[in-house]
């Protein structure tokens, strides 16, 4: 068997004995049911869920407002970072207070974006695309702050004008930072959405798994957190696929 | 030459961070004392300033702090034990390593928020729901960056090990720790941040403890003042650690010849 | 000599308080190869630099064609030594040498044509399709080589480009470019701390000498290289007349 194939088969047999584990403590009670439901419960639930369609609304919508999010947060961080990245002078202002705002966590800002918006899937979006705007913000200003002297020094031997520089040189060249910054954006849009609807009661898979809880229906809260971690999965593999793309140029 | 057309005097330099936020609050204070007088949502600074010594006084302000702090620490310190342990070991076997890969990849991209209702389920309110969410948030990239750092270390000292005859305990304890050393404090420094910003969110989100619970109460209490000194306070709190666990991880890399 | 191409006249040039070159006057004609040697922190680079424009003498003037040189212009094109980093990345081959092209706004309809002829004339056809990190390092020179060709340059200035590179593909690279050179009719100035690649392939040496002072000035010697072309590097470097300036320019490098 050839070593890939053993190192897959064996992944997967570690896999397969963590569900075992799983399956062992929930039917011999080690933990309790109302903690740890079966997997075959959580597994029904979920059938059930995507069934019946509610599981199918809750997932769309909170898809949808990470989604959304996201794209407002990039556009307005890139555009942003860009023009701060550029200007040595607007970096010398304005750096030590985006390095203030770096470490502040997202969701702080609710409570603020509930006074003005109240609760409703306004105030959330407004806080998403706000929380994941930062990191494609710093990291494109970052991107285009450091272009290596010697292509500075390629651009005005060839006499590039500003524009052009902008565009042909700063652009690609801040292209591994800002696409590293969507992808923290995003991971940052998936968590301020799933706490934006517990917090303000939207319908989505946050306040669908804080209901449950609150009902004791553990099967239907594993049946969400199994959904929300194949949302993180699918969301960070399809950037990384993008990633790869982009930065084909970089493999020798 | 600068835009005030004068050479820039050192002591004018260290004023400079200051002078974009400092601009941005004086707006602040201007339109919060007249066009929004009556808003919910923002608060004179000057207002925000007495709120926030009013709540050093009377202890709120510390002692919210310390929980929010103390539970960011204590899941940090589980989740950094825990992914210290299990990260060498897959660093060191590369078999271990490819095994344990699909079962990592399925529950790491789980986010750390799911789990409050979860956590909320077992325990209730308090430190040890926090803990437990901030402990799975933290463990994972330290257990990945851990890992990453045993698998690089360099080569040619394994070699030299083998070639001294070093036994495996000697080994990782002269040899791959004190390598791995200035990366472990890299993914230290992430943790503190991965921490605090889980430990806050968690209290806004859930827990009726600590500062995000108290930013939540100034807001619903029609407090702007109050939550704006809070965010303030979250923020800065924020900045100290992180440039406190940049220190260490600066210091700790030069003492230990960063070959990082 | 008629109208020479290049000409520092009593240049100095002073940075970060340190006196990197005192007042030198040197003249370079139209098809010349000079070679600038010296030891390390004497300036040759700096020299270059100054011939191209991007750092402003302190004293003396840099002139070009006659006229003073105010800055960067498509006439001079400049060869870096670290290679990897005068590359852009997200750029093919091809996409690289474009860049000169675009800069000086040719016509999209006529870049292929141009773009191909230089690939042709550094060997590179095969590869213009590919990124510089699919390239070994003697390529990538190559491409910034087939670059700074593209600006159909009237000088090309060259800071150590076969530095990093190992000895078998710089000897190989050395007689591609005296090649290039001889066949495209291109003005030289080559910056080496290789004492026996300035003598292969100059036809002027400029020796330059470290912590200038009075009675020791930058500027050491200027010698002649009387060493007929086509050179071959088994030949030429057993030739009498290159082991005679090798001889006598070994000191200049700072060793004593």
């Amino acid at each position: 068997m050839s070593n890939k194939l053993r190192a897959l088969t064996e992944s997967c047999l570690v896999l397969l004995a963590l569900l075992a584990l799983w399956w062992l403590a929930s039917h011999s009670q080690w933990v309790s049911k109302v903690f740890l439901p079966t997997p075959e419960a959580t597994a029904a639930s979920l059938a059930e869920g995507l069934q019946q369609g509610d599981l199918w609304a809750y997932t769309g919508a909170t898809l949808g407002r990470m989604l959304l999010g996201w794209g407002l947060a990039c556009a307005l961080g890139i555009l942003l970072g860009a023009l701060i990245g550029i200007s040595p002078a607007a970096r010398a202002w304005l750096e030590p207070t985006l390095e203030f705002v770096r470490p502040l966590p997202a969701s702080a800002i609710m409570p603020l974006a509930i006074s003005v918006f109240g609760l409703s899937g306004n105030m959330v979006l407004a806080v998403v695309a706000f929380g994941a705007m930062w990191p494609v913000l710093l990291a494109t200003v970052h991107g285009f702050a450091h272009v290596h002297q010697r292509l500075k020094e390629v651009a005005n031997a060839l006499q590039m004008g500003r524009l052009a520089f902008v565009f042909k040189i700063g652009l690609p060249n801040a292209l591994p930072d800002i696409l590293s910054g969507m992808r923290l954006a995003m991971t940052v849009a998936l968590i301020v959405s799933v706490v934006g609807e517990m917090i303000a009661s939207q319908s989505g898979l946050g306040q669908a798994i804080l209901l449950a809880a609150r009902a004791f229906r553990a099967s239907e809260l594993f049946a969400g957190i199994v959904l929300l971690g194949v949302m993180g999965f699918a969301s960070n593999a399809a950037l990384a696929l993008a990633e790869r793309h982009f930065l084909k140029y970089q493999r020798s | 030459m600068d835009f005030w057309g004068t050479t820039d005097m050192p002591a004018l330099l260290h004023l400079r961070p200051f002078a974009f936020p400092a601009v941005l609050l004086a707006a602040l204070e201007w339109w919060a004392r007249t066009a929004g007088a009556n808003s919910d949502a923002l608060a004179p600074p000057t207002l925000a300033a007495q709120a926030f010594a009013r709540a050093l006084r009377d202890g709120s302000l510390l002692s919210a702090t310390a929980f929010t702090l103390g539970s960011a620490a204590i899941g940090l310190a589980l989740a950094s034990v825990l992914a210290l342990g299990l990260g060498t070991m897959l660093g060191l076997s590369r078999r271990a390593a490819s095994a344990s890969f699909l079962s990592v990849e399925v529950l790491r991209p789980i986010p750390s928020v799911a789990l409050i209702p979860l956590a909320m389920l077992v325990y209730g309110f308090g430190l040890r729901m926090e803990i437990s969410v901030i402990s799975f948030a933290c463990f994972w990239p330290m257990l990945v960056l851990t890992q990453a750092a045993v698998q690089q270390v360099e080569p040619r000292l394994l070699e030299v090990s083998m070639a001294l005859q070093l036994g495996s305990w000697a080994r990782f304890v002269k040899l791959v720790l004190p390598a791995i050393v200035p990366r472990l404090f890299i993914a230290l420094r992430l943790g503190v941040a991965i921490a605090l910003v889980v430990a806050v969110t968690v209290e806004i989100a859930a827990n009726p403890n600590g500062m995000g619970y108290a930013l939540m109460i100034a807001q619903q209490s029609l407090d702007p003042a109050l939550m704006l000194a809070w965010l303030f306070w979250i923020g800065l709190v924020g900045w100290c650690t992180n440039a406190l666990a940049l220190r260490l991880q600066s210091a700790v890399a030069r003492r230990m010849g960063d070959l990082a | 000599m008629s109208d020479p191409l290049l000409s520092f006249d009593r240049v100095a040039i002073t940075l970060g308080g340190r006196e990197i070159l005192s007042p030198a006057s040197l003249t370079v004609a139209r098809g010349e190869f000079v070679c600038v040697i010296g030891p390390s922190g004497c300036g040759k680079t700096t020299l270059l630099r100054a011939a191209a424009g991007f750092v402003a003498p302190s004293a003396g003037v840099v002139s070009r064609g006659g006229q003073a040189v105010r800055g960067p212009s498509r006439e001079v094109a400049f060869v870096f030594q670290d290679y990897g980093r005068a590359l852009l990345p997200w750029r093919t081959v091809a996409a690289n040498v474009s860049l000169a092209l675009e800069a000086a706004q040719v016509p999209a309809g006529k870049r292929p044509e141009r773009i191909a002829q230089v690939l042709q004339t550094v060997g590179l056809s095969a590869h213009a399709g590919k990124f510089p990190a699919q390239l070994s390092g003697g390529m990538q020179q190559r491409v910034q080589i087939a670059r700074c060709l593209a600006q159909q340059p009237q000088l090309m200035m060259m800071d150590e480009p076969f530095g990093a590179l190992d000895a078998m593909t710089r000897e190989s690279l050395q007689d591609e470019l005296a090649r290039l050179v001889r066949d495209e009719g291109l003005t030289v100035m080559f910056v080496t701390h290789d004492l026996e690649e300035a003598i292969y392939l100059g036809d002027r040496v400029v020796a330059l000498r470290a912590n200038p002072t009075r009675d020791k000035p930058s500027l050491a010697a200027l010698i002649d290289v009387d060493i007929p072309r086509p050179r071959s590097q088994l030949e030429t470097r057993e030739h009498p007349e290159f082991l005679r300036l090798r001889r006598e320019l070994y000191g200049f490098l700072g060793h004593h």
